[in-house]
């Protein structure tokens, strides 16, 4: 390679030549530079037709087969998981369709109950109040009984002393039957 | 007055044979099919069932770019078949593009025109083959030369345009499109280095000029980081346009 002249003010300053593999300026001065060498040609070219054709039956039919299988595998992998997703899709709907029918058979159990409870508390309630009705009605009675014993006892006594009052004022026993009249409707006021 | 006397572009370009021809052109595109090859090797014996690391994971990139990002974009599902030469396009381009800015290499084989020329040729014989194939002689021929739909009159002007533009041009601009650009970045490389060594060890009595030689090494950073997108860049145009080329010829209806 040749040398790098600079020139400054005049005064040429040579600088160090770059040297290299290249060829000498001779040599360098044919061909020129767009004219293809042969031996280039032959090397270049013959390094790629065995490359390409290395490409073509060796090496690219074995990676690509690679890739083909792993997306092969990948692929079905993905329909896999689409299977499964339906399927667990299905089970959940079928989970949900039987809580639906649990939830509706417990529902109509407890409406069941809730009627038997209803009925049976009903019953009861009657039971009670016919109970109560009863007791209250004999209560009453034993009350009106009492009462009447009592107003009998009151009469009786009144009258005897009345009747004794009478005696005494009067010197003799008045009728009975005219006291015990007096005393009732004195009582009855 | 300041001035700066470029080596011959030559010098730059050609490379002594480290053996019998065989250059560092040679070494790099020997090195391309060679690491594009053991990358795919040690991709194919990795288990293919676990999720891919490493080279594994960096071979089935490359193959769903291709097959994702060209083949279905351009040719459709039936280009499929087409996926292990578009890649070793993809992989081989690539490969010879991006030593242009890794050390001690730093060349390009693509700057040559060597490679792009064989390439373009093959593509060219490649897509003509299955035009043939898919079409027939006549049909092909037809297809490509009398584009349906033009007034016949505008024959006279439409075919020898296609005929120049489909049979002739395509490689020449396939070639010189990725030659060109990788051989500029070369160049651009090139001034810019030597440009930062110049002002740096410049014997001067400027001194001021030797500070100012960070300005070309920023430059010099700019443009290598520029040329990582150009490798990548050239490598997938070259492939796409390969793809289009080929699913042109066997789908012409499309």
């Amino acid at each position: 390679m040749q040398a790098v002249v600079l020139h400054v003010q005049g005064s040429a300053l040579v600088l160090p030549a770059t040297t290299g593999n290249t060829v000498s300026a001779t040599e360098a001065s044919k061909p020129g530079p767009i004219v293809p060498e042969v031996k280039e040609l032959v090397w270049g070219g013959g390094a790629f037709v065995v490359f390409a054709l290395l490409m073509r039956f060796v090496l690219f039919p074995r990676v690509k087969r690679g890739m083909d299988a792993r997306y092969e595998s990948i692929r079905g992998a993905h329909e896999n998981a689409d299977q499964l997703r339906l399927a667990a899709r299905a089970e959940v709907a079928e989970y949900d369709a039987q809580i639906a029918t649990i939830r509706a058979d417990a529902a109509r159990v407890v409406d069941a109950a809730r009627q038997t409870v209803e009925r049976e508390r009903q019953a009861r309630l009657a039971e009670v109040n016919a109970r109560l009705n009863e007791q209250r009605a004999a209560a009453l009675a034993e009350a009106e009984a009492a009462r009447a014993a009592a107003q009998g006892e009151v009469r009786e006594a009144v009258s005897d002393v009345a009747g004794r009052a009478g005696e005494l004022a009067t010197g003799h026993r008045p009728d009975p039957q005219v006291v015990e009249r007096v005393v009732d409707e004195v009582m009855a006021r | 007055m300041l001035g700066f006397e470029f080596p011959q572009i030559n010098s730059l370009l050609r490379w002594k044979d480290f053996f019998t021809s065989f250059n560092k052109i040679g070494l790099i595109a020997v090195l391309a099919a060679v690491i594009g090859s053991v990358v795919f090797l040690l991709a194919g014996r990795k288990d293919p069932q676990v999720a891919p690391t490493g080279v594994r994971n960096l071979a089935e990139t490359s193959i769903e770019f291709i097959e994702n990002g060209i083949v279905m974009e351009t040719m459709g599902k039936d280009g499929l078949g087409w996926t292990p030469f578009l890649l070793s396009i993809f992989i081989f381009v690539y490969l010879c593009n991006v030593p242009g800015i890794i050390p001690i290499l730093y060349m390009p084989a693509t700057a040559r025109i060597a490679i792009p020329m064989f390439l373009s040729l093959l593509v060219w014989v490649i897509y003509n083959g299955v035009g043939i194939k898919h079409q027939g002689v006549g049909g092909y021929l037809k297809s490509t030369l009398f584009p349906p739909g033009v007034p016949k009159a505008l024959y006279i002007l439409v075919t020898p345009i296609e005929f120049i533009s489909n049979i002739i041009v395509r490689p020449f601009s396939l070639t010189v499109r990725l030659f060109a650009n990788m051989l500029a970045g070369h160049i651009l490389l090139v001034t810019f280095a030597l440009l930062s060594q110049a002002m740096f060890q410049a014997t001067t009595h400027k001194i001021a000029l030797v500070p100012m030689g960070i300005l070309p090494f920023f430059m010099l950073l700019f443009i290598t980081a520029f040329e990582v997108l150009v490798a990548f860049l050239q490598a997938y145009i070259f492939t796409i346009l390969t793809a289009v080329y080929i699913g042109g010829a066997a789908h012409p209806e499309h």
